[in-house]
């Protein structure tokens, strides 16, 4: 089973979509987690990620915002979907019944 | 307070050097991605340091996990290390003697007396082959160092060149104590007082002169091999082959013509083993990176020029 940050990783990158890659996911873990992500952490879990056949990545073209340089675009692939499914339904099954399940209050975003 | 942006500024500028400098160690993909990531992110220079500092230290750590780098550490950087140190502490003791003696008997008017020069001239060229021998030897250390581990390569020279350092400054001051114990012990040798005493008596002779052999014979020309190997991938296999017969050659002629290991062999006195042909040949096998260091540069100017054409 995969663990909680590259949960959270497969997540982002699903959300995002086509225009997943480094600092968007890293961006979008940073919002849901309200944690600091760091490079260090996102780039060798998407290695994993990548070795485990999870995600693809690929060089992507490079832009003025970034100083010219390119980006690492992050494609899920349908293990990876799997895998995400499989934690996410482990999780809920494991909060089934526990007091911050039940007492759970909507989140503002 | 009137300062503190230029101040502000000037750390960020070096916290953005030092990123620069620090990215080196990535892959060329990675670091422009990285790169990338903290431009589009707008994050501050310390901030920018920390990340790239952390993935740095992540990527050099990942290795570590598998057992080929802790087997090349005990197998390989570790000996040759101390090998090398003792090797370059007998060179520059050797040498020191000879630099204590001219510069503490230079007198102009032997300049013009041809005895001098005879003299002076099979001094420099025995000095001289001891030094070129040295720095073969740790090329070839570091260029065997590189090529049994070429994704290593950056972590390797940091260990190499601090087992170099622990051997000069630890390791060969001891090991070479304990020699001298040993001989006495075992052989029986009279404790006669040391003819060379006046020269190590000088703080210099004794501890700094064999860094500074160390420096530049050592540690320099090691890292220097381990660098050079990077272009083994692209030679032909017989090439290939070839190089690795005469490092390992090398390295063996390194054992054998250390003859404090031999004398805690009992191997010393036996007659012959010194003088032996094959013994002399492997002091020239010795020299094969001067060899390799010319053919590639002619071989990288042919390329050139053809490329220019």
């Amino acid at each position: 089973m995969i663990g909680e940050f590259e949960y959270l990783i497969l997540s982002a990158a699903t959300r995002l979509g086509e225009d997943a890659y480094g600092a968007a996911i890293r961006q979008e873990i940073e919002d849901a987690t309200r944690h600091r992500c760091s490079i260090g952490a996102l780039y060798t879990t998407l290695d994993r990620l990548e070795a485990k056949g999870f995600i693809k990545t690929r060089m992507g073209d490079p832009t003025p915002q970034r100083g010219g340089r390119p980006k690492r675009m992050v494609r899920v692939t349908a293990m990876g979907v799997h895998a995400a499914s499989d934690f996410y339904a482990a999780v809920t099954r494991v909060s089934r019944g526990v007091s911050w399940e039940t007492n759970r209050v909507a989140v503002p975003w | 307070m009137g300062d503190e942006p230029s101040c502000g500024s000037m750390v960020t500028r070096v916290c953005w050097r030092l990123v620069d400098i620090l990215s080196l160690m990535l892959h060329p993909d990675e670091r422009d991605v990285v790169r990338g990531d903290l431009t589009e992110s707008g994050v501050a220079g310390s901030q920018a340091l920390r990340d790239v500092l952390g993935l740095v230290a992540r990527r050099q750590a990942a290795p570590w996990a598998h057992w080929r780098p802790w087997l090349t550490l005990v197998s390989l950087v570790a000996p040759l290390g101390m090998l090398l140190s003792v090797t370059s502490r007998g060179t520059a003791d050797g040498s020191a003697v000879y630099v204590w003696m001219y510069a503490n008997n230079w007198k102009w008017g032997d300049l013009g007396n041809a005895g001098f020069w005879y003299v002076f001239a099979e001094t420099v060229a025995l000095v001289f082959k001891g030094y070129l021998t040295l720095v073969c030897w740790s090329w070839t250390s570091g260029f065997v160092l590189g090529s049994v581990s070429r994704r290593m390569i950056q972590t390797n020279s940091v260990l190499f060149s601090l087992m170099l350092w622990f051997g000069a400054l630890v390791g060969a001051p001891r090991y070479f104590a304990y020699y001298f114990q040993y001989v006495h012990r075992t052989f029986g040798f009279p404790s006669l007082p040391d003819p060379n005493a006046p020269v190590f008596a000088l703080a210099f002779y004794r501890e700094m002169f064999p860094l500074i052999v160390q420096a530049v014979l050592v540690v320099g020309p090691s890292l220097w091999g381990m660098r050079q190997c990077a272009r083994m991938a692209g030679l032909r296999p017989l090439l290939r082959k070839i190089l690795w017969i005469a490092a390992i050659a090398t390295l063996a002629a390194m054992v054998i013509q250390n003859p404090e290991l031999w004398v805690f062999l009992h191997v010393y006195g036996r007659p012959g083993i010194w003088d032996s042909w094959q013994i002399s040949l492997l002091q020239f096998v010795v020299y094969w990176p001067l060899g390799y260091l010319v053919a590639s540069a002619i071989g990288r100017r042919w390329h050139r020029r053809m490329a220019s054409i």
